[in-house]
């Protein structure tokens, strides 16, 4: 017999949206030292980012899910040389490149994390996991909610998605 | 003033080198967990000890706990720099032996005013 589906509260997820969207803002403003441009947020897994690089931290606890961080090649160029302190001309190595990237995907799920401490939600998160390629699909094997919110780096757009699951509604 | 940074992400150990390069100490020993951290410090003097908590191998708490049990090493100064700052990490944290605390993500001065703080200490 089937289980029944995860009832997902938007009303209940929108503060984690935004606790999220200011993590990244912080992360950005602070460590790779640009200021990112926001989009409109996405819901569901209808549009999919064309991206090269993603980063992946799964988070369980009061609720669960994942934080997942989407970049091209060129945007993860260009964060990686901005956290290295590289000029933008050098050219970093692929294991660099992930290394920069799963850092980036820990600072913003670990200050998701400890902000919604704050607010009571107690969550153990993974480590970082980084894949890297041209023609991939990043799927969740989860039916909870999923939201995606755009972000412009200069030229470059990258994604922060929350994927989150909720208790089960039995009724 | 010799520091030893431990940290598993080599992004990260560059970005704190780099700080420390820009605040003027060139002197920076680099392990990437705390077994190679251990080591490292039996090699040679180290003045400030700055490390990650997620670790491969040995974690920064297993780290810092070792560390205290060696002899001569209760009074070193450590700095914990990580994205663990919910209120039981700080504490658990500080338990183990942690002198000073740095959440990521963090500024220079912020490293600076941390480092300063320890060194003070």
């Amino acid at each position: 017999m089937a289980s029944p589906a995860p009832v997902v509260d938007r009303h209940a997820t929108q503060p984690l949206i935004e606790t999220l969207r200011a993590c990244t803002h912080d992360v950005f403003g602070t460590m790779v030292g640009t200021a990112l441009a926001e989009g409109t947020p996405l819901v569901g897994d209808a549009l999919r980012p064309q991206s090269n690089v993603v980063g992946q931290i799964g988070f369980g606890g009061s609720s669960s899910g994942l934080v997942v961080f989407y970049a091209t090649f060129a945007g993860a160029r260009a964060i990686t040389c901005s956290l290295l302190g590289l000029d933008t001309a050098d050219e970093p190595s692929k294991p660099e490149v992930a290394d920069a990237i799963g850092e980036i995907t820990n600072m913003i799920a670990g200050s998701f994390r400890t902000r919604m401490a704050t607010e009571g939600d107690a969550w153990a998160v993974s480590i970082p996991t980084v894949t890297m390629g041209s023609d991939f699909y990043m799927t969740a094997l989860t039916d909870g909610q999923r939201t995606m919110l755009p972000f412009r780096m200069d030229d470059h757009e990258i994604f922060v998605e929350l994927v989150i699951t909720t208790k089960v509604r039995r009724t | 003033m010799r520091f030893l940074v431990v940290d598993d992400s080599t992004t990260m150990r560059r970005i704190i080198v780099n700080t420390l390069n820009k605040l003027g100490y060139t002197e920076i020993m680099e392990a990437g967990n705390g077994r190679e951290g251990l080591d490292k410090v039996t090699e040679g003097p180290v003045d400030l000890v700055i490390t990650d908590w997620n670790m491969p191998e040995m974690n920064g708490i297993e780290f810092i706990r070792a560390l205290r049990a060696m002899d001569g090493k209760q009074h070193l100064p450590v700095l914990m720099v990580t994205t663990n700052a919910a209120k039981d990490d700080i504490v658990e944290a500080l338990r183990a032996g942690v002198t000073n605390y740095v959440v990521k993500p963090f500024t220079s001065d912020t490293i600076k005013e941390k480092i300063d703080a320890v060194l003070a200490h």
